[in-house]
């Protein structure tokens, strides 16, 4: 039987001001929650802006898509800019079609992520973020 | 007895047993207890055996008869069933006596011809075993004066006390009465059902004594105080469960040469409600008429021909003309209990059905009862209720509109086979709600003062404690806290629509319940409290408007019913939004989500049971999955395509596409569809420059009531939502999506063309 949480756990850990959760290896509905998870949790422990990496993401469902606009909603609130790296051809272009592209950022790879972010020093609006990295 | 009267039956004979043992199913439970009372070291005196209508009570003592009579030197089985032909008290106690013997006889000497074609009485002297011919001799010619005499109770008392003389004389027997509702129209000096009850209760000899439900006991009684059957056991004989009914339809299609699909064995067992009577007459009848059963137009061609002429037409004819010998009367009641099944709730009054047939009151009231204990309709003192058992209504507007609308008979046929063709896919979809439905009934009633985690009666604390959290985490949590809530005892449960009709409009019967009980010791009005539970049907986390208008239903309900003091509680499948959250802690409501009822289950009764089964293979370029619904199964399907997929030579991105859509398919019947296999079937068809892949599930799409009452509400939180894009996504990633109607739901048919 196939279980993702015994394969690539979502992880986490703090960069300075940055929060930089890694997503497993399959976008659904469970892991999708656990990165919410962490993501408020790192929110709430003061992190001023956050990376969601796909690196070991290989496949995606549009419900773990959609939990990912919980993230957006949680990042927007707190004004804490968002940035998802390394996340593949096929996954982007999901995020693409269902929309998540227009409020969160697309870094290469996550030290380009935190890149960005220091290089915007963490601008408190998301939608300045977005528009100067696209 | 010797060896070679020992071969004359084989262990799997028949002798009374209509049905060969292996398509006898269901029932061995009962056949279990009825077989046991045959040694003389039994714990019981005997049984009652009270019989839902056509749920093959005959057939279960009939089974029981054949087992006991294979059990040489044992016991022996006597079956008598008294019938509607019979006339008077007295005819009745003479046959008793010519079948005892005869069955006695036959049993003692292995000879079970003598069973279905008995010898004389005089003849049975003889043919008795030496041990008991003294005995028997003695009886017969004690019955012989006694019948010519004019003491009706000395001959029914000498007939129904042969089984105790027997046994003194060393002659053990087991007595299986049957049909005992049908001593109430034999007429005589004697209460025969009384007479029965006593000898049964005193005598040494183990009785089976069946009847309908409604009517068993009045029957016993004989207008005397009830009698108690000290150390009688009973048996509740329903229709058979589903898994049981399918069975036996898969059994007898088997034995029959039926073609059958999964879909229409389960069609069948629906219409039928399970009964193994009905069953097994309309697939008798596809037999007859050498048809196959692999279409629900298969299924209701057969079902129209049987309500119209078949074994179940019949049945239901001479249940009327025993109750109605006179045509112009029989006619009357027909057009009565039409009528009265057209009225709303089905009822009509007393007095209406003394007018509308004109009969005195000694014979009107006998024939509600009778209609009432055959539970084709309840008679309640001021009005009789019309059961809705589809079958029977069914039968009734086609006999009204062939006998006393005088309709051309085509017309009928016609339009009865349209009706319950449309009819079909609402019962199947009625029945997949129902097997999805979350069980709120059956966990109330196991509330009995336990205490759990108040967090599973909160969503809201729940989703903040839990979100996100391994499943195996939760249960530890949860034993870990607090805050605890202590469960009421629940004495009674039943539907909400049991106490509040209305709400059938807007609710599945079995997603709403009322429960009675109290939240603390010691039962005083203080302590009463009545919980009202509702399951709504929502896919996503149920909003402040869905939720609101659940609440205002329910405290409606609460007031109409004059409950005092009661309790809501909401249960959503994925929760409530924060903002409904609120209003249920304004209401002082619970509520839960499916995770939490599941967790809430498994703490009250820890059992829980699945399982099913799998398909096959076909064509050599086409490939056929059936995989399990949830844990991720859809990684395994979409694994599998990319390995079918690169046979093709498909570029990367596109076998990526193709497994993105595969993955929303199966995550889309998962969630759309009541599946009663939680199965999803996948077929894989390789062409020169395509793909076609193929994914159903078992189960009907159909807007329930609740989702139309509450339409405007859903599709305001729908867009608001972030769900349902799943299909909107397979269409961007494959060429071609289709949706194929079958009678079952609708399969999705998705292509994905090699070079375009």
């Amino acid at each position: 039987m196939v279980d993702s949480h015994d394969r690539s756990p979502v992880r986490s850990e703090r960069s300075g001001d940055i929060g930089v959760i890694y997503a497993s290896d399959y976008l659904n509905k469970l892991s999708g929650e656990r990165i919410e998870r962490e993501c408020r949790a790192h929110l709430s422990a003061g992190c001023r802006a956050l990376v969601v990496d796909f690196k070991n993401t290989g496949l995606v469902n549009s419900i773990g898509v959609s939990i990912m606009l919980g993230v957006i909603d949680a990042a927007e609130r707190a004004r804490a800019p968002l940035v998802f790296s390394n996340v593949n051809d096929q996954a982007a272009q999901l995020f693409e079609l269902l929309g998540l592209m227009r409020h969160a950022a697309l870094a290469k790879d996550e030290s380009a992520a935190l890149a960005m972010l220091t290089e915007v020093n963490l601008q408190p609006s998301l939608s300045v973020l977005v528009g100067e990295l696209t | 007895m010797s060896t070679e009267n020992l071969l004359k039956v084989s262990p799997t004979k028949r002798i009374l047993g209509r049905v060969a043992p292996e398509n006898f199913i269901g029932r061995s439970d009962h056949l279990r207890e009825i077989t046991a009372l045959a040694p003389s070291t039994s714990r019981r005196r005997g049984l009652l055996v009270h019989a839902a209508p056509a749920a093959g009570a005959s057939e279960l003592l009939r089974q029981a008869y054949d087992k006991l009579f294979q059990q040489h030197g044992g016991a022996s089985p006597i079956y008598f069933a008294f019938t509607r032909q019979e006339q008077t008290v007295t005819a009745a106690a003479r046959r008793f006596l010519h079948t005892f013997l005869s069955q006695l006889i036959a049993h003692r000497r292995n000879e079970p011809s003598f069973v279905n074609a008995p010898p004389s009485l005089r003849d049975l002297i003889d043919l008795a075993d030496p041990a008991d011919y003294e005995w028997v001799e003695r009886l017969v010619m004690t019955f012989e004066r006694a019948r010519v005499g004019s003491d009706e109770l000395a001959l029914v008392r000498l007939c129904f006390s042969a089984p105790a003389l027997a046994a003194s004389r060393g002659a053990r027997c087991v007595i299986i009465i049957d049909e005992i509702q049908n001593i109430e129209k034999l007429t005589g000096e004697v209460e025969l059902g009384n007479e029965i009850a006593q000898v049964s209760m005193h005598a040494d000899v183990p009785f089976v004594l069946c009847g309908l439900r409604r009517g068993l006991l009045d029957e016993l009684s004989g207008g005397n105080a009830p009698h108690r059957f000290e150390g009688f056991g009973t048996i509740h004989l329903e229709n058979l469960k589903e898994a049981d009914a399918r069975t036996l339809v898969e059994r007898l299609a088997d034995t029959e040469r039926v073609a059958l699909s999964d879909e229409t064995r389960d069609l069948i067992v629906q219409l039928f409600n399970g009964s193994p009577f009905y069953i097994a007459s309309f697939m008798y009848a596809a037999h007859r008429d050498n048809a196959s059963l692999t279409s629900f137009l298969d299924c209701q061609k057969i079902y129209v021909d049987e309500i119209l002429g078949g074994r179940i037409n019949r049945r239901f004819n001479s249940i009327l003309e025993e109750l109605t010998p006179s045509v112009t009367t029989r006619r009357s009641l027909v057009r009565l209990l039409h009528d009265a099944a057209t009225n709303a709730g089905g009822k009509s009054p007393v007095e209406a059905w003394r007018r509308r047939l004109e009969l005195e009151p000694d014979e009107l009231y006998p024939l509600m009862f009778a209609l009432h204990v055959r539970e084709l309709a309840s008679f309640n003192a001021t009005f009789m209720e019309i059961s809705t058992e589809s079958l029977w209504r069914d039968y009734l507007r086609a006999s009204y509109r062939l006998q006393v609308a005088t309709e051309p008979r085509a017309l009928v046929v016609a339009d009865t086979l349209v009706e319950t063709l449309k009819r079909a896919p609402q019962t199947m979809a009625r029945h997949y709600r129902r097997a999805a439905a979350l069980g709120l009934l059956e966990l109330l009633a196991q509330f009995d003062e336990q205490q759990v985690a108040a967090s599973l009666l909160h969503y809201d604390r729940f989703s903040r404690i839990y979100h996100g959290i391994e499943p195996e985490e939760i249960e530890p949590g949860l034993d870990a806290e607090t805050d605890l809530i202590r469960l009421p005892q629940i004495v009674h449960a039943a539907s909400c629509a049991s106490f509040h009709p209305p709400m059938l409009l807007v609710c599945d019967e079995e997603r709403c319940a009322v429960a009675h009980g109290f939240d603390a010791m010691p039962y005083t009005d203080s302590n009463e409290v009545v919980w009202l539970a509702v399951e709504i049907d929502s896919k996503q986390e149920a909003g402040r408007a869905v939720t609101e208008v659940w609440c205002d239903r329910l405290t409606q309900v609460g007031y109409s019913c004059g409950f005092k003091r009661f309790k809501l509680w909401l249960v959503a499948p994925e929760g409530f939004s924060a903002e409904a959250s609120e209003l249920l802690n304004e209401r002082n409501a619970f509520s839960s989500s499916r995770k939490q009822l599941e967790l809430l289950t498994a703490r009250l009764s820890p059992e829980v049971t699945d399982g099913r089964e799998a398909a096959g293979i076909d064509a050599p370029d086409e490939f056929e999955m059936v995989i399990p619904m949830g844990s991720d199964t859809e990684l395994i399907a979409a694994h599998t395509v990319e390995q079918i997929a690169r046979r093709l030579d498909f570029p990367a991105e596109a076998i990526n596409q193709i497994k993105h859509a595969l993955i929303e398919a199966c995550i889309n019947a998962a969630e759309h569809s009541l599946s009663p296999d939680r199965k999803i079937y996948q077929r894989f068809r390789l062409e020169s420059d395509k793909l076609v892949v193929t994914v159903s599930s078992r189960g009907i799409i159909v807007p329930s009531p609740t989702n139309a009452v509450t339409n405007g509400t859903e599709a305001r939180e729908e867009k608001n939502g972030r769900r349902g894009w799943g299909l909107k996504l397979i269409r961007t990633l494959m060429d071609e999506v289709e949706f194929e109607r079958v009678d079952d739901g609708t399969r999705l048919r998705m292509t994905k063309y090699l070079h375009r």
